[in-house]
This record gives C-alpha cells, structure tokens and sequence, in this order.
C-alpha cells in the first residue's frame, strides 16, 4: 500500500509541479539556513574537552583600578598579573595547575637554504600537557624541574615537526628558536580544541600554537611575550618593575577533581585576596572566580554575536518557509477534495486518507529536507569563503549535523503537512460527489 | 439485504431544525432494483447518501446485509463501502489525474488485493464494459458515456453486493442512457442489488420497483414487476 | 467598497488560510526590516574614513632574532633605505596599524592626579615622516620636528611631551570644542604632561568595534624593539610594485631578521570588516529569498484558489462583471490579509529588534524604516498576486454554462 501512495504522491506533485517545486524549495532553503546557522552555533558551543570539563577553573582575581572594574558587569578581569599568578603557583594548592601567556619567536631551520620564519608559541609551566590531556606523537612535555631550572625545552606540534624534521621522531634533537638551541621534549599529534578553550583572551578559535616552551623562560627575555596586556597603574621602567606592575598578561587554571577540593581552592583565592587587601590591593577582596571550561566559556561568549543572531534570523525564516508549506498543501488538497470524497465512497477510510496525504506531504518534506542538506553544505561553504580561516572548524556538517538536519526535514514537514491532512480528512464525501 | 427503519434524517442550522428525511422505512430484498423519484430537494439524494453510508441517519436503525450500520465505526463503515457497496455518479467522478487502468483500481487497493488479482479485475471489468483496449487513457480522453462505464466498471470491481447510482444518467444523451441503463439491467441480472436515483420516469418505470419520495417521506412505492411481466409476456 | 463585506465573509469562511499567508507576511516583515536595520547599520560602520591614505599605503614588519644587533642603527638604516626608493612618499617606523585588530592605548586626562577620571586613546608612535606616511591631514598646530623624536626601549614607561591628537580626541577632552585643544596640556600616567602640538581630522584606532575608535594620538618615538612595524606610502599606483621590491631589498641587506606580514592598508580594511562584511552579504541573501518565497507562496495560493473558484469567476462574469473587477476582487482581497499581516509584523519586528537590543547590544528601530517596509510588503503582495489576478480576470463568461472542467 505505501508504494501506492508514494505513486499517489508523485501523480500528484507532478499535476502540480510549480507549486512543488516551491514547496521542496522553500524547505530546502529553510533547513539549509536553520542548519548552516546551527553548525556553526554548535561548533562555536561544543565542549573541547568533554572527559574533564568540570575539573578544570580558570581563575579570575579581581587586582583591578579601586575606582572601577574591568567589565562593566562587574565580573573580574580576564587575566592576573604575574605577581598574583606566580604566587598561586607556588601555593600549589590545586591538584595541577598551569601559568601561561602568549609567545612568538623566530625558529632558524637546520637546514640553511631553508629561510627563518616566525612562530606562535605559548609560554606555559609543565602541567599544561597532562592537565589538558595533550595528546603526543613522541616524547612528552617537561617537568616541573624543568620550569625551576629554567631548561631550554620546547614541545613542538605534528605541523611544524612535519615541516622542520619530515614528520620523524625528533625527540632530543634540538631546534634554534629565538637565537638559542632549545631540546625537543615532546611532538604533539594533531589536536586542536575549538574553541580554544585554554586561552581565549585574543581569540576563541585561533588553532593550538606550533611551539611550546617553560614559562619561567619568560623572565629571561629571549623572545616577545604575545597576547593581551591591560594595565591600569602606572610603572617604573624596566622588566623587573613590569613583572612587579599590576599589568594584567597571564593566565591560571586549575585542575580540582571534587567540589570539595574546588571549595577548598576557591577559599585559598579568597584568603590570598583577603591578605593583598591589608597590603592596599584588590579593593574588591571578594571578586575571585574560579569557572569551569563551559562555564568560562559562556561567560566569555564565544559564540559570536552575530552566530546566535544569524540562528535566529535564521529560524525564523524556517517558520516562514513551513508556514509557505502549510498553506500550499492546504489550498492543494482542498482543492483535491473531489478526489477525498471519491476515494471514501469507493471504500477509503480516514485512516487511509490521512496516511496517503500525510505520505505526499512526507514526500516533498524529504526532498526539501534533502535539498536542505545539499543548501546547509553550500552555506557552510560559504561561511567559509566569506568569513575566513578562522571559522573552517566551525563549518563543518558532521554526523550528528546531517541527523539533526534530516529530523529537522521530517518533523517540519509532517508538521506541515499535519493540519492540511486533517482538513484533507475532514471532507465530507457526501458534499463532493453531487454533481455541480 | 437492506432493511432501513424509521430513518430520519436532519439538519440543526441558527436554530432552525430541517427535515431532510422523515421516517423511512424500507426493506430491499437481494436481487432488487430499486428506483427512487421525488422532485429536486425532496430528499432522494440525502437518502442515497444515508443508504450508501457516506452520511450517517439522525435516528432510526439501518441493517445492511446482515451488519447494523449504527455500530460500525469509520473504519466499518469504509470497510462496507468498499466491499458491499459500489457507487456509480451523475458526474461520474473519475478521478482525473488516473487513467482508466489506475481509476478501476482505486477500489481494489483499499481492499488490499495482491497485484494479480487487481490486474485480473480490472481487465475483466473493463472489457464488461467495453473498454479494455483503453485502460491506459485518462477520463478527459473519453466521452461522458465512456466515463461512466468506466465508473461502472470500478463500482462493480470489488464484486459488490449493493449498487447505487445517483442520477447515472443525467449527463448523458438518451442513446447513452440507453446503453448505460442496459448495463445496468444486465448487472442486476447477474445478482447484484441496485437502488438508482433519477429524475427521469421512463428510466424510473424500467426498475422493478418504484420508489416516490416528496419532502422527506416515502408518498408510493410501485411494484413494475407485473407490468414488465405483462409486457414481456 | 461594496465588495468588502462579501469578501470579509468569503475570508471568514477560509479563515485559515487567510490567517496563514497573514502570517508569513508578518513574519516576512519581522525579519527583512531587522534585517535591513542590521546591514544600514553594518554600512554605516564600514563606511567611516580611516583617515589613512589607503590606497598608496602599505606596512612590513621586521623581526630581528640574531644575537648581538645593534637596533638603533639597523632601524635608521632601513629607514634610510625605504626612504631613498624611487617611487615611496614617506615612511616611518610605527608600533601599531589602524583597524588591524592590534595596538597600545592609553589614558589621557586633562588635570594630573591619581583619582582622575581619563579618556581611552590609541597610541601610534610615529617619527617626523608619520603624518605624511600615514596621510592623515593636519588641521591644525604642526607636526613633529626631527629633533623632538625620542628613542624608546621595551619596557620604558616614560612618554615624550609632545602629542598629535585627532579632532575628535580634541572634542572629547575640551567639551566638544577642539579648537581649544591646540597648546593645551594632557596628563598620561596620572602624571606625565604632553602638550598638545597639532591635531589631524580623522585617525582610526586599531580596534574598528571600539566604541572611542576615533580618539588616537600620535607620539614622537622610536621603539628600540626586536620587533618594527614600518608604514611606507608611496605615489600614486606604484605601491603593488614597490611592496615585493622593498621586501626583497630588506630581507637581503641583512640576515640576521626576518621581513613578514607586508600587507597595504586595503587588505586590512577588507580584513578587519570581513565578519561585518559576511553578514552583510548573508543578510541580503535573506531578505532577497525570504521576500521570493513570501511572493511565490501568494502567487501559489492565489492560483489554487482561483482553480477552485473558476466556475464562480465565471459565473461573475456572466452576470456582468467586467475583466478589471474580476481583478480588482483578487488584488483587494491580497490587501486585505496583506494589511492584516503588516500590522502583525510591525509587532512582530519591534518585538523582534527589543529582543536583539536587549540580547545583542543593537540599535533601537528607526520607525521609518518600519513604514518603509510595510509598504515594500504591501507591494509585493499586490505584485505577486497580479498574475493570478489577471488569470481570473481571463476567464470566460461561458465557464459558467459549461459542466465543471
């Protein structure tokens, strides 16, 4: 029976192919925008990493200007100075926890045809690689000796170790990075979170640095510190006065594994902004943080303005799209009503009736629903094209994607096609067949 | 085969009560061929629908072949259309997006008989009326009395015990006529009960009884049995 | 109208259907005036003047990473070099490009003190060659004297006593007067004064979203950096030749750094705007099918409902309708669930733009832009359902005597 009504469905799309087509288009064209807007939404919001999300804080402590805080909101800055986070690390009062900032350097490749070029690094101690669950090629990152001693190490990603060493075992080999001979401790495989949870302050989904070096090496000057610095007191000249300033640069997270340890921890920040407090620093002693990856993400959101606004535009124009439908299948099988009446008195029960038109309406829904796949890809495409690098992660169809757009198909159009079916059944067979 | 007692039928509109059938009873045996008359408004129509189930009685009992219609439910009572009852139209009701082939089948799929046994009865009643050698065509290719053998053809598809035909006629010519209503005939010949509704007397005499209806109620019922026997004999 | 009241019954008796073309119109509305409101928005931004000579202007960074290097000399050198090139206007060693994402700002205020409220303002650290290089215009007081040029280490926290400021730096900080500015004196870091020497017409800040992108000083230093940006104008229409010439000539007089990043001005333009330019185009794109689809769908149902009201038509027309009433019947009936939908829709998009101001940090709704689009939709409607009308009007009288088709 069911490839009855499909050829029921197709004669009767066919008789009527102009408004078909519009139909098939105009849901096509509603699901590749809800979906393109979606993906993106959905990648922009995605948990980087899922397996330990909600044990790792990123830590805020509120060092800012007395007179006023550094978000209009009132929340504290996004990052600490370097006296309050060397602090916190050598406090060692997490399970793990991680200091870092932005770097760049000049690597000077062995080879000496091969010119110099610049890359971007980040500074960080040696909890960053278990903490974050880096995953290697060969090797591993530093320990924390490493950090004190201030070793020349450097981990390097399954990129540049590709480009620099065609992709072997380079562990121990060195590299010439920022004038010095650093010792490869580790290659990365190729991972890269988005968003970039670890360090969002210049960019939520930048991809992972290509090097990554001890952060106690900062001191020593050989290469540019990157990223944000925001200062609010002025200071004496020199690196030693800088290090000492309340310029804002680095950043700290923890890893606490229960709530229990997260309390304890969040009573340590408080007590250590208590203490500055007597010394005549964070006026607002009792403006700590410590955020899970989500819940920094969200408060930092990084998903774009213009996503969610794109998503809801983009809805919207779905429902104009299913309301286009609704109308057309309803004057469409209104118009069909002869045939309904027909159809009862040669024996079709409501049942049938709903079945058959609800599988006409099933038909183009699933061919806009396709269509709307083939109109998300060129979308995502086009995203691509139109807003750059940045967003190639984020314009990507996956499994999930291409489900959700197919459910979404499928529900619209039975959604659609439900009330005009239900008039299609409603007709009363006796009013149709007198003659006109 | 078709008993219908004190059936009433009528219509609620902005507190007007209209009576569109009052009171009939009537008891068809198998094998009969019933025709009503009444002027236009008189009721037949709404009568046919009732007996035809596609409308239900305000009050009063109707058995249909042994079944009491009152009980059935939607699916019952699609079920007695499709396998008891055929319809035959004045405007013959082709479905017009189908071609002969497809349009005599429409019954047969709601009985949910297997692709051989359709195809047999389609040809089969097809070529009863004539028509085999155009099952691929659509109803606008046909003339009006081709349309409605076409029509007659997919009443009597699923071998139905009952036949009703609204005004089989009334768009037809009177050499047309003729030929549909010897069908018609040779049908009831063959078994098969039929109740017909016209306007036109001399169709109305050639039925073996004769029913009158006038604002809602049965005025006569005449038996024409003895009169064709007499002009047969 | 005397059509108006039967024509209210026949869309009462099809309640739905008017409720649902009612409807997309209103949702229709919703979305193309915030949609509309967003890209005049978006334009206005893209369309503010940098200041900058754009089109003859380009920047390289040079990254030093050899041991041992004397800055200061390499810097002048280089300088010299670029300058000497047959074809460049000016060039100057800079810390930070307009509308590129990155640069310094500091706090300005105009008395010295510790609990006084300053003004956020973009540093460019410029020499004598940087008003000509970056082509801004000076309107008033002078540019930097080679003398006053100052050299500046990483770390330093110190600032020169003359300043450059924009017109609208000026007016920020004199009450919107910025002729008062000229000779006057501003405090950086609580305490450090610098007078004011000149003031230019317009010079963007690196950040294109920052809500003071228009406030911007000009300092006379040199940064004695590993890192140099240099800002290099050049005479009209040579620039695309002389960006791969001065690269080359820079990365072989010396291999002790690197030449990166060359970029002209335009490219950061249309980079630090892609995002707003993206969502333009995506707008447009929306507007334009959305408004397709709406004016289809009129013309689908139309014709739906005029197949099913042929006999009716017909019977009009035999009854002594002409052609244009027939017509007139279809385009008023359109009005009448398209002015339906209008007033929903203007509900519908104010509600929708109080959501997007409130979530978003978006402008208010200008009503006239609401008019507009009412009547933009109205003209679509009356548009897409001219076809079918004229179908109708089409249809004979005969229809009416014949059996149904």
């Amino acid at each position: 029976m069911f490839s009855y009504y499909l050829k029921l469905a197709w004669l009767s799309s066919k008789k009527t192919w102009g408004m078909s087509l519009l139909m098939v288009l105009a849901i096509g064209l509603g699901i590749g925008a809800a979906m393109t807007t979606v993906t993106v939404n959905y990648l922009m919001s995605a948990n980087p990493i899922p397996e330990k999300s909600e044990q790792l804080y990123y830590v805020q402590l509120d060092s800012w200007e007395p007179t006023e805080p550094y978000f209009e909101n009132g929340d504290p800055p996004e990052q600490l100075t370097y006296r309050d986070a060397t602090a916190l690390m050598q406090a060692k009062k997490a399970t793990r926890q991680v200091i870092m900032s932005g770097m760049a350097a000049v690597i000077e490749p062995k080879n000496k045809d091969a010119l110099p070029f610049m890359v971007g690094g980040r500074a960080s101690s040696a909890d960053f690689f278990p903490m974050f669950n880096v995953p290697f090629l060969f090797g591993s990152g530093w320990d924390a000796q490493a950090d004190e001693k201030k070793e020349l190490v450097v981990v390097i990603n399954a990129e540049l170790n590709e480009r620099l060493f065609g992709g072997r075992d380079s562990t121990g080999e060195t590299l010439r990075l920022a004038g010095k001979d650093f010792k490869i401790s580790g290659v990365m495989a190729r991972w890269n979170p988005k968003p970039k949870f670890y360090d969002i302050t210049t960019g939520a989904f930048e991809d992972v640095e290509e090097v990554f070096v001890p952060f106690s090496l900062i001191t020593e000057q050989f290469f540019d510190r990157s990223g944000n610095t925001n200062c609010w007191k002025p200071s004496e000249s020199g690196f030693q006065a800088f290090l000492d300033s309340e310029c804002i640069w680095t950043q700290v997270w923890v890893e606490l594994p229960t709530a229990a340890d997260r309390d304890a921890y969040q009573g340590f920040i408080d007590a250590y902004a208590a203490e500055q407090h007597k010394f005549g620093r964070f006026a607002r002693q009792n403006n700590n943080k410590l955020s899970d990856v989500m819940t920094w993400l969200e408060q930092r959101q990084v998903v774009s303005d213009d996503a969610s606004m794109m998503m809801a535009m983009a809805l919207m124009f779905l429902a104009v799209c299913l309301l286009n439908t609704v109308g057309l299948l309803l004057a469409k099988f209104l118009g069909k009503a002869s045939e309904i009446g027909v159809r009862q008195a040669l024996g079709a029960s409501r049942k049938d009736l709903f079945i058959q038109h609800l599988v006409e309406s099933g038909v183009i829904g699933l061919a806009g629903g396709l269509l709307g796949l083939v109109f998300a890809w060129l979308g995502l495409s086009a995203i691509k094209a139109m807003y750059g690098d940045w967003i190639r992660d984020l314009a990507e169809l996956d499994m999930n994607m291409i489900l959700l757009a197919i459910a979404l198909a499928i529900v619209s159009s039975i959604l659609a096609g439900l009330y005009p079916t239900w008039r299609a059944c409603q007709i009363q067979p006796s009013q149709q067949l007198k003659a006109q | 085969m078709l008993s219908m007692k004190h059936i009433t039928k009528s219509f609620a509109t902005d507190n007007v009560v209209t009576h569109a059938l009052r009171e009939i009873n009537l008891d068809l045996a198998e094998g009969d061929f019933v025709s009503v008359t009444g002027p236009s408004g008189s009721g037949k129509t709404t009568f046919l629908n009732i007996a035809g189930l596609l409308e239900s009685a305000t009050a009063g009992e109707y058995w249909l072949d042994g079944e009491d219609i009152s009980k059935l439910d939607d699916k019952g009572r699609s079920r007695m259309r499709n396998q008891k009852i055929g319809f035959i139209f004045q405007s013959f009701n082709l479905i017009p997006d189908l071609n002969l082939f497809d349009n005599v089948d429409v019954p047969l799929r709601y009985r949910g008989f297997n692709a051989a046994e359709r195809k047999k009865r389609i040809e089969f009643h097809l070529e009863q009326v004539g028509l085999a050698s155009r099952m691929k065509h659509l109803p606008s290719q046909l003339s009006g009395g081709q349309q409605q053998r076409v029509a007659i053809a997919r009443a009597l598809a699923t071998s139905p015990r009952f036949l009703l035909a609204d005004e089989p006629t009334g768009n037809l010519d009177s050499s047309m006529a003729q030929s549909v209503m010897a069908l018609l005939e040779e049908i009831n010949r063959a078994g098969t009960t039929i109740l017909m509704v016209t306007h036109d007397n001399t169709l109305a005499a050639q039925a073996k009884r004769q029913i009158y209806i006038k604002d809602g109620r049965v005025q006569e019922i005449t038996d024409n049995r003895n009169i064709h026997n007499l002009a047969v004999g | 109208m005397l059509e108006l009241g039967p024509m209210l019954r026949a869309l009462m008796r099809n309640k739905i259907g008017a409720l649902l073309i009612a409807l997309q119109i209103a949702l229709t509305l919703t979305i193309m005036v915030n949609a509309i409101f967003m890209m005049i928005e978006r334009s206005a931004q893209m369309a503010r003047p940098s200041g900058l000579d754009e089109t003859n202007t380009f920047y390289l960074t040079n990254t030093v990473f050899a041991p041992d290097y004397n800055l200061q000399a390499a810097l002048a050198q280089d300088l010299q070099r670029i300058r000497e090139t047959p074809g460049v206007v000016a060039a100057t060693q800079i810390n930070a490009i307009p509308l590129s994402g990155g640069g310094w700002s500091m706090s300005l205020q105009n008395k010295a003190g510790d609990d006084i409220d300053g003004t956020g303002v973009a540093v460019y650290m410029v020499d004598e060659q940087g008003v000509d290089a970056l082509g801004v215009e000076l309107i008033a007081g002078e540019n930097f004297a080679p003398s006053d040029i100052i050299w500046r280490d990483e770390a330093a926290t110190e600032w020169p006593d003359k300043i450059i400021i924009t017109k609208a730096m000026a007016e920020a900080m004199f009450d919107g007067d910025w002729n008062k500015a000229l000779g006057q004196t501003l405090y950086i870091n609580n305490h450090e004064p610098m007078r004011i020497v000149g003031i230019i017409k317009t010079l963007q800040a690196p950040w294109n979203g920052w809500d003071k992108v228009e406030n911007a000083m000009l300092v006379p230093q040199q940064l004695d950096g590993r890192n140099s940006r240099f800002f290099i104008r050049t005479e009209p229409g040579r620039r695309d030749a002389l960006m791969p010439q001065l690269e080359k000539a820079l990365a072989e007089s010396d291999k002790g750094r690197i030449i990166r990043s060359v970029k002209t001005m335009e490219q950061t333009r249309a980079d630090s705007y892609r995002e707003d330019q993206a969502t333009y185009r995506i707008l447009f794109t929306v507007i334009v099918v959305l408004t397709l689809i709406t004016g289809f769908g009129i013309v689908g149902l139309a014709m739906f409902s005029i197949n099913r009201r042929t006999r009716q038509i017909g019977t009009r027309r035999a009854l002594g309708a002409s052609q244009w009433q027939i017509m007139r019947y279809f385009m008023l009936e359109n009005l009448l669930i398209s002015t339906a939908g209008v007033v929903l829709g203007v509900a519908g998009a104010i509600g929708l733009n109080i959501w997007l101001v409130s979530s978003f940090a978006m402008k208010p709704l200008t009503p006239g832009l609401l008019i507009v689009g009412c009547f933009a939709l109205l003209a679509v409607g009356q548009l897409a359902v001219s076809y079918p009308a004229l179908i109708a009007a089409r249809i004979s009288p005969a229809t009416a005597t014949r059996g149904r088709a």
